[in-house]
């Protein structure tokens, strides 16, 4: 009884931080949504804290209206399941053999991936290489480069590690080969971190920009979040007293930048909850009890 | 009863053999948990049923995995023979792209001569801003057409646009420019101190002789006292674009306020010290406790406005070469008489209420026009017209906010000589560039000065008339139609060697520059611009750029920043310690060195 | 006769050592195929362009190439030591990332835990999804926001400071205090994203630890800390050796945008150092110099901490 009531005031305390903590992560994104529904009058007047003042949706209309951002999520889409997909294969058969601690040439395989997360040649050398293999304006520019996080990798090989080795040794015995192994063992046992690693890949490709602003220069090619930063960055205020009486400057109110945020970032935060499934204990399947 | 964790346990072990997992198996059968023993050789010490469902359970397992095993063989090997298919034609589909042998120079022959058969290639940087409608682009719209049509085909010249976006315009010049030979022939940025960097390492053509031969139009057009900012000892390795309007500054007071005080605008800074501690005491505008006199925001139209008119203005050619600093891209007094006292001022103002208090933290003016937004502020300055703009709308919020007030454009601070000292923006804008690896410098020019003919000058920027563009009272206005829209979207990136429209004529600029903006506020545009060209410093130049502030430009700015909030935040009595620390403290990072090396090139100037 | 046995006894090792190779390769060929790819992957996108770093001993000419460009030896070098700029950098990068680890890495994994012992899915669920939406919003909208709720004077959190009596607190412009805010927004900002990969090493436990342990009469505290956190300590020994390797690094944005003048002696790092004296002009030299330097350290860090998990806890990453 008094273990009783000591585990319900843990679990109330428990609930109660993450309340607060949720209050806390909600509250800027709230902040976000309602710019993107206010009038621009009271955004600039900064009336607008986690509601929407003077509600209306002109800012979505013209971002759903714009066919170019229509097309950029299309892009953006189709690149994020490739990439995901690539990466995680690729992933997949680099970290099994490097698993296995009797791998001649372990420790040197795996020092050449460390040194790769600190040494690397540059935006300069990277652009030539990029052009010379002809990839510029590819989608291949844009997942070839970043096919194995050595980061993803290292924890990948560290769930394979949990897996008990007996498993692998019996099978051994049994005659499997290493790809039956992998392939009917290891993989479907570590579905939670496969899915967490896939969601990791696929946010960092989904938010990424910087080797996209360098390798890309068809304006259909271009993904979300370069559009999405040309809006908000490029119309700064210093051009236009240069540019005034030139061009009809478009200069975008606040809240045409908020809903282009929204617009790019709700689709990629919708996988996790759809990546839930997955995690779910892989030993556990067929327990008989009697 | 027995118990197995899962199927894996049994599926993997060793044909007939058992592998023990649990404690409870282990009892039953006398095995050793995680050990695998021959089946045979178990003995069961359970009674019967146990021992039946047991066995059951063994060959239920064995026989299934013996059926998964052969399906899964066969499956297995189907798909890994799937896989390793795509996989190696996906490779060898790179591998061929990789390995065609033409460099894919776009038809650019290498003959100098230009045969007249094929077209000579001109590749041209074009600002991206995203901003282009459906169906066009930045590279693709219907100025690029319409220069094609007009001035590459009659040239033999096929024009090629590089688009960069606007705000990554110096990181990806530089990769283009250090990627061997793939830059653009003509390239431009704003930031001098990288221009000079490139002429440093040999990278620019000269343009000089090119531009006198194949640019006379540029040369009329743009005039000898922009092209100068272009030349680096003599040379002329870049084209600046001329900027058609000067002013930068202009400062706006609450007219309602000093009406409700019968009050007179400010004309000097001590009246402006009068008028804001009027302001604060006797609140005119029933603000209350967040009542800011003086809105400030730690930005250059914040503080260059009120340090100017403090600065020692008859100073001597020397004087005013060597006692300023250039820092990013504007002079700083901060050598010359005067500047600790304008600083000692602010400091004044900070400590007796009179200004932002969060100033240090406004660094893009947000919060500084938000509270002018909601009413709180009784005078700022900003940069010329910027307020009266209708977007971000300042002026036009301010008068939703709050019933009847009324924003006017003034020039109150003035030294004891009464001028209105400011800093004006140097006539150069962008800085042009032809790459010296280009082979196409003589059509660069020559595409220039296409672009600086009176006649295409006054089309890319207009259009056609009536379509998108009617004449009132002798200035071209751009009519609100959709095709309008559509069609100039680009047009002042497109126009490089101009920043902002030159109608020939400086009244004619002037009313271009007001005519946009709401009817209400065009005369106070007017006269704001008018102050902002009131009583204006220029740079200074030296005939190439001072190295040590190429070096320590950037950061000695943020330390010209520190210096100024902590002085100004300090308490009056530890003003003059705080400011003479600060002082040292730049002058030791590079501050020093600015001023020995713009002494010595002084001199050698004047030699 | 001595000889002969001796190189007779060498040869039969080697026969030995051949036929091992040989028994090797014939049973584990599929392993080195499954690396062929990857790591050509290595060699050609992370090796090829490697040669960049020798930018950091070279009197970099843009216009020659890398390769053509002059050698400078440690010209680069010196000039960046000889910099005060660089030790303040490198100190306050150094100081940031410690008081980081020290509270950004434990709060995942605190966070992690609470959401394992809540009983409702639903919602256990709506806080996954809730606690990671920081992750997706940039570091410059972030700062854009921080500003206004943590101005001095009118911040919404001074504003309520202020209203229940106390002083405001100079959360942006007290270098003090703007490291605390650095920090707090550093958790706020990745523990939601940092509790996924906790998350799913804790659906990796067995889970009739717990039911064993309950048998044996623990209670919840005493399951967490026998059952949970060593079912999670190779993952936590993994990131947190990935973690120290990247002392030395730091990002741009999040310094850049929350720091301001006024806290510049703790808000200069080396990402910013490198960005003011650096970047703008392209003196790509000293870029890549002071990059070089965070690359050597933090290798050394990695292989350090890697040693020591190792020999403690006879984990590591290599």
């Amino acid at each position: 009884m008094n273990a009783k009531a000591a585990n319900r005031i843990a679990d109330a305390i428990v609930i109660a931080v993450i309340f607060i903590a949720l209050l806390l992560c909600l509250a800027p994104f709230l902040h976000i949504f309602s710019i993107s529904l206010s009038s621009n009058r009271a955004i600039m007047s900064g009336d607008v804290t986690i509601f929407p003042v003077e509600i209306n949706f002109e800012a979505y209309k013209k971002v759903l209206q714009d066919i170019t951002m229509l097309r950029s999520m299309g892009f953006t889409v189709l690149l994020t399941i490739s990439f995901t997909l690539i990466c995680m294969t690729m992933s997949i058969i680099a970290a099994y053999p490097l698993t296995k601690s009797y791998l001649w040439g372990k420790k040197f395989f795996m020092l050449l991936i460390v040194i790769t997360m600190f040494f690397s040649g540059g935006i300069i050398p990277e652009y030539i290489l990029i052009k010379e293999l002809h990839l510029m304006n590819t989608m291949w520019a844009l997942i070839l480069p970043a096919m194995i996080s050595p980061f993803n990798l290292i924890i990948l090989i560290n769930f394979f590690q949990s897996i008990p080795s007996s498993l692998h040794e019996s099978a051994e015995i049994d005659g499997a080969s290493h790809f039956r192994v992998l392939w009917q063992i290891v993989i479907p046992l570590s579905m939670p971190v496969i899915a967490t690693l896939s969601l990791f890949y696929a946010v960092s490709r989904w938010n990424g920009f910087m080797d996209t602003l360098f390798y890309i220069t068809d304006p259909n090619l271009y993904p979300l979040q370069l559009k999405l930063y040309q809006l908000v960055m490029n119309n700064m205020v210093n051009d236009l007293i240069q540019l005034e009486g030139t061009q009809l400057v478009q200069f975008l109110p606040e809240s045409l930048k908020a809903a282009s945020v929204m617009f790019a970032t709700v689709p990629i935060l919708l996988v996790y909850p759809w990546l839930q499934r997955y995690f779910v204990s892989g030993i556990m399947l067929g327990a008989v009890k009697g | 009863m027995p118990y197995v964790r899962s199927r894996f346990d049994i599926r993997l072990v060793r044909p007939n053999h058992v592998y023990c997992r649990g404690s409870r198996f282990s009892s039953i059968t006398g095995i050793r948990p995680g050990a695998v023993q021959r089946e045979s050789a178990v003995k069961t010490s359970a009674d019967g049923a146990d021992a039946v469902q047991m066995q059951a359970i063994i060959q239920h397992f064995k026989n299934k995995k013996r059926r998964d095993g052969i399906r899964l063989q066969k499956h297995t090997i189907k798909r890994a023979a799937a896989g390793m298919i795509s996989v190696m034609m996906t490779f060898s589909v790179l591998a061929a792209c990789s390995g065609t042998p033409q460099a894919g120079q776009t038809g650019a022959d290498g003959t100098s001569t230009g045969e007249k058969k094929s077209p000579v290639t001109l590749k041209v940087e074009i600002f991206d801003r995203g901003s282009a409608p459906a169906g066009q682009s930045a590279t693709n719209n219907y100025w690029t057409k319409w220069m094609q049509d007009n001035f590459g085909t009659p040239n033999n010249i096929k024009i090629e646009y590089v688009p960069v976006p606007r705000s990554q315009e110096v990181q990806k010049l530089n990769v283009l420019m250090a990627s061997g030979g793939d830059a653009p022939d003509i390239v431009f940025t704003y930031d001098s101190n990288l221009v000079y960097k490139y002429v440093q390492q040999g990278g620019l053509a000269d343009l000089g002789p090119v531009l006198d031969e194949h640019g006379p139009n540029l040369k009329a057009f743009l005039g000898e006292e922009t092209l100068a900012y272009g030349k680096f000892d003599g040379v002329q390795y870049a084209i600046p674009a001329r900027r058609v309007s000067l002013g930068k500054y202009a400062s706006f007071i609450r007219q309602d306020w000093l009406d409700a005080l019968n009050l007179p605008v400010p004309q000097t800074t001590e009246e402006v010290y009068n008028t804001l501690k009027a302001f604060k005491e006797k609140d005119p505008g029933n603000v209350g406790k967040d009542l800011i006199p003086l809105g400030f925001a730690l930005a250059p139209a914040s503080y260059e406005p009120i340090i100017w008119p403090f600065i020692k203005s008859d100073l001597n050619e020397e004087e005013t070469y060597t006692l300023r600093m250039q820092l990013g891209s504007r002079d700083y007094p901060i050598l010359t008489p005067g500047h600790k006292e304008a600083i000692q001022f602010l400091n004044k103002l900070y400590n007796e209420g009179l200004i932002s208090p969060d100033f240090a933290l406004d660094k893009d003016k947000k919060k500084m026009n938000q509270d002018v937004m909601n009413g709180k502020v009784g005078l700022f300055s900003e940069d010329s017209v910027n307020p009266l703009l209708s977007n971000p709308g300042v002026a036009r919020v301010l008068q939703t906010n709050v019933p009847g007030a009324k924003l006017k454009p003034v020039d109150p601070f003035a030294g004891a000589d009464g001028k209105h000292w400011k800093p004006q923006y140097i006539p150069a804008g962008m800085y042009i560039m032809v790459p010296k690896s280009s082979k196409r410098v003589v059509e660069a020019v020559k595409y220039l000065d296409f672009m600086a003919q009176k006649d295409n000058y006054f089309t890319i920027f207009n259009g056609d008339e009536g379509k998108n563009h009617k004449m009132e009272n002798g200035i071209p206005v751009l009519l609100d139609n959709q095709e309008t829209k559509d069609k100039m979207f680009i047009g002042g990136d497109f126009m490089i060697i101009s920043n902002g429209q030159d109608l020939g004529d400086p009244q004619k600029n002037d009313l271009l520059s007001v005519v946009y903006l709401a009817p209400e506020f065009i005369e106070d545009g007017k006269l704001a611009r008018k102050i902002s060209m009131t009583d204006t410093v220029p740079m200074v130049r030296f005939p190439k750029p001072i190295q040590a502030e190429v070096k320590y430009g950037s950061s000695l700015l943020d330390k010209y920043h520190e210096l100024l909030v902590k002085s100004v935040l300090a308490k009056p009595e530890d003003f003059d310690k705080t400011y003479e620390q600060m002082l040292s403290d730049f002058m030791n990072s590079g501050g020093r060195e600015i001023a020995e090396e713009r002494k010595a090139a002084y001199q050698a100037m004047k030699k | 006769m001595n000889t002969t046995a001796a190189t007779d006894s060498d040869r039969r090792m080697e026969a030995a050592r051949h036929q091992r190779a040989i028994t090797f390769l014939r049973r584990h060929w599929q392993l080195y195929v499954l690396l062929v790819l990857p790591i050509a992957y290595f060699l050609v996108f992370k090796y090829g362009p490697m040669y960049g770093v020798t930018i950091a001993f070279k009197d970099y000419n843009m216009f020659e190439g890398i390769n053509a460009s002059p050698w400078s030896g440690f010209d680069t070098f010196k000039e960046i030591f000889g910099m005060r700029e660089f030790y303040v950098a490198f100190r306050n990068t150094l100081m940031l990332n410690f008081l980081d680890l020290a509270f950004s890495f434990p709060a995942p994994i605190i966070l992690a835990m609470m959401l394992n012992e809540l009983r409702h899915a639903w919602y256990k669920k709506l806080s996954q999804t809730i606690l990671y939406l920081p992750h997706f919003i940039s570091w410059v909208i972030v700062g854009g926001i921080v500003y206004q709720v943590f101005a001095t004077k009118t911040g919404i959190v001074n504003t309520v400071l202020m209203n229940v009596g106390m002083e405001p607190i100079p959360w942006l412009s007290d270098k003090m205090y703007w490291v605390v805010t650095y920090i707090a927004t550093g958790v706020w900002h990745s523990a939601g994203w940092g509790t996924i990969i906790y998350l799913a090493a804790m659906t990796g436990i067995n889970k009739e630890l717990y039911e064993a342990a309950e048998v044996d009469g623990a209670g919840r505290w005493t399951k967490i800390r026998y059952v949970t956190l060593p079912g999670i300590q190779s993952t936590i020994v993994v990131l947190l050796i990935l973690k120290l390797g990247e002392l030395v690094q730091i990002g741009f944005e999040r310094p850049y945008v929350l720091g301001n003048v006024s806290v510049s002696e703790f808000s200069e790092v080396l990402s910013t150092f490198v960005y003011k004296m650096g970047l703008q002009s392209a003196q790509y030299s000293l870029a890549t110099g002071v990059g070089f330097f965070q690359a050597v350290v933090g290798l050394i860090f990695i292989l350090s901490a890697n040693y020591i998990a190792k020999k403690t806890t006879d984990q590591g990453i290599i």
